[in-house]
């Protein structure tokens, strides 16, 4: 089977004042369709700017990204952001949840981008909130909600979408073990009742652990990748 | 995303920072406000000028004077003079007037009538001359047989709310010249109405004999002081006059033109009004320099969100969208806010400006004095101005804001996420 999405011989750095800092060197793997993949290393080892090449949300200085098969680095802004809208769910370790927002419109926001109408973008919405538990606090604003409410909102506003790759950055970075574990097992069981892919980078080895696969990164290299394959799926 | 959602979504944004959205929008109410009101007290104030002027001329009536203003009135014109103007194409009528500005008319108990000026005319051309102006209150003009019979204005026979001579009454004529004492009774034949409002031919101090009389007054004779043209249509108006001009090589005479008085007057106020509303619009640049501002800090402050969004899938066009919506709401709240605060506005000025100007009384030599005409400038919304107004603010904003919704709109989404 195809990977759902391929990473080719890709290369970023950044300029810090007048330093180009290199983040990644030329680093190659593949995602398959279905998988939980876990992205390990330590701070600055640029999982963080791995994981932003692989959304789309940024552009690699070299090497090719495809996804479904078709180079994504070929395309324009605007055709990235609705690649974005359209296969790609996020979670960050801050949450990003517009704070004026209550949880149910934080959760519709992909929805309405996207032109959905409003009725169905709030049944969907709503639909969503109760599958990560949280109907009872939609109308509540993100300060109004835990770290770990906050972050299963996240996750709703990221799957609402029906996309095929969910990219977490840190998801449990800015919680507390227990409630960072609860989320983990959140996106474990979404993974495998939905069969969505899902990419989460971490620096914690027990989350790393409970992935399908996992890829060390050190120092913008990878240094291995290891299976788990009493897990492995079909 | 859908444009009613892009603007949903701004006025959401614009709610949540009520203080600021309102003094953004202030700032634009008061732009068009300063405009919307000195158009509307412009277009009332030229309506205005327009209607006295209108009431105070015929526009198709030439008023032709001997000499030039500058020079002093000396000559005076005969019937040569009638005739070579009767040869102007496009005039279909001239009549001559002869003043007699010393006449003294008294009435049997030698009480002065408030006569200021007594003219020889010819009755019958003059009443086609001036159909709409030259009509009797009472009697009749006299016939050509009439030659001792006097026509008065309207208030040259009232004093103090006494009526000094009614038709049928005699009334003596005194004329002093070098020539001698011209001294001769004349019947009242008929009173002339009501002229009311100022204008040169307002006949309401001036008393009329027949002109085949008033030339047979020693020192009068045939010397006619102002010639009436009639033009058959008012487009010919200054080409008549240039021709007519053109008749009198050897010394010169005056042309007044009303209809070509009434188009500078009226383009004259044209460029008060429009100038008066560039420096109003100055204010409304002000407010776009304002909201310029705002939205570059609303985007500063924003920046994670317009991480969050772009990182979601939002498109930079949407984004665009978003901030210029904002643009354009506070523009079309604050152009609607501004036309209705500049119209009432305007009958604040017009009331305050009413004051100001008073009209010049026609004679206060005269010891009837007539009733004031406060000028009431009526301020007019123009329909044209409004939609002006209006889309002026909207792009005005839209302008000003383009450069900060496009700097949101460039936004990189991995730095605007980092963005604390």
């Amino acid at each position: 089977m195809r990977p759902i999405l391929e990473v080719r011989e890709v290369k970023k750095s950044y300029r810090m004042g007048k330093v180009l800092v290199p983040a990644l060197c030329e680093v190659s793997f593949d995602v398959r369709e279905g998988e939980f993949l876990t992205i390990f290393g330590p701070s600055g080892s640029g999982k963080s700017t791995l994981l932003h090449l692989m959304g789309c949300l940024d552009r690699p200085d070299d090497g090719e990204i495809l996804i479904d098969g078709s180079n994504v680095l070929k395309l324009s802004d605007d055709k990235l952001a609705e690649l974005r809208l359209t296969k790609m769910g996020f979670v960050f370790q801050f949450f990003n949840l517009l704070p004026k927002l209550t949880a149910l419109k934080n959760v519709e926001l992909p929805l309405t981008i996207a032109g959905v109408p409003e009725k169905e973008a709030l049944e969907k919405a709503k639909e969503m909130l109760n599958l990560v538990g949280l109907e009872a606090r939609m109308n509540h604003r993100p300060s109004e909600l835990s770290g770990g409410e906050q972050q299963r909102v996240a996750i709703a506003r990221a799957l609402i979408n029906n996309p095929k790759i969910v990219l977490a950055d840190e998801p449990t970075g800015n919680l507390d073990t227990k409630t960072g574990w609860e989320i983990i097992q959140l996106m474990k069981k979404l993974n495998e009742d939905k069969g969505q892919t899902f990419v989460v980078v971490t620096h914690d080895p027990h989350i790393s652990e409970t992935a399908d696969r996992i890829i060390y990164l050190k120092d913008g290299l990878i240094e291995g990748i290891k299976e788990a394959p009493r897990r492995n799926k079909q | 995303m859908k444009l009613s959602k892009i603007l949903a979504t701004a006025w959401e944004n614009m709610k949540q920072r009520k203080l600021r959205s309102s003094l953004t929008t202030l700032s634009v109410v008061i732009g068009i406000t300063a405009i919307i009101s000195l158009a509307s007290l412009g277009e009332g104030f030229r309506f205005d000028v327009k209607q006295r002027l209108e009431q105070g001329f015929e526009l198709d009536v030439l008023i032709i004077f001997p000499g030039s203003f500058m020079a002093g009135l000396g000559q005076s014109f005969n019937q040569t003079d009638v005739n070579a103007i009767r040869t102007v194409n496009n005039v279909t009528l001239v009549t001559p007037l002869i003043t007699m500005p010393t006449a003294v008319i008294q009435n049997m108990n030698d009480t002065k009538l408030g006569a200021l000026t007594l003219g020889g005319i010819n009755f019958t051309e003059m009443q086609e001359m001036l159909p709409e102006r030259f009509h009797l209150m009472q009697g009749h003009f006299p016939t050509a047989e009439e030659n001792k019979s006097i026509v008065l204005g309207y208030k040259t026979r009232i004093l103090n709310d006494t009526v000094l001579a009614n038709v049928g009454d005699n009334i003596t004529l005194t004329l002093v010249d070098k020539y001698g004492v011209y001294n001769e009774t004349f019947e009242v034949a008929g009173i002339l109405e009501k002229g009311g409002t100022s204008g040169i031919t307002n006949f309401d101090y001036w008393a009329f004999i027949p002109i085949n009389t008033a030339t047979q007054i020693p020192g009068v004779g045939e010397n006619y002081q102002i010639l009436l043209a009639k033009v058959s249509d008012t487009k010919y108006s200054e080409q008549v006059a240039k021709e007519i001009e053109s008749k009198f090589k050897q010394y010169s005479i005056t042309v007044f033109v009303p209809s070509s008085l009434m188009r500078q007057v009226d383009n004259i106020l044209n460029i008060v009004q429009l100038f008066l509303m560039a420096i109003a619009s100055i204010s409304l640049l002000v407010a776009g320099v304002g909201i310029m501002n705002i939205m570059t800090v609303a985007v500063m402050e924003r920046t994670r969100e317009i991480g969050i969004l772009k990182a979601i899938g939002a498109k930079s066009r949407t984004v665009l969208g978003m901030f210029l919506a904002e643009a354009a709401l506070i523009g079309i709240m604050g152009g609607l806010i501004g036309v209705f605060a500049g119209y009432g506005l305007s009958y604040g000025l017009a009331d305050i400006l009413s004051n100001f100007i008073q009209p010049s009384r026609q004679n206060t030599a005269v010891v009837h004095v007539p009733e004031t005409e406060r000028m009431t400038i009526t301020p007019v919304l123009s329909l044209e101005w409004t939609i002006v107004a209006f889309i002026f603010a909207i792009v005005v904003c839209i302008i000003f804001g383009l450069y900060p919704a496009r700097k949101a709109a460039k936004l990189n989404p991995v730095e605007a996420l980092r963005y604390e």
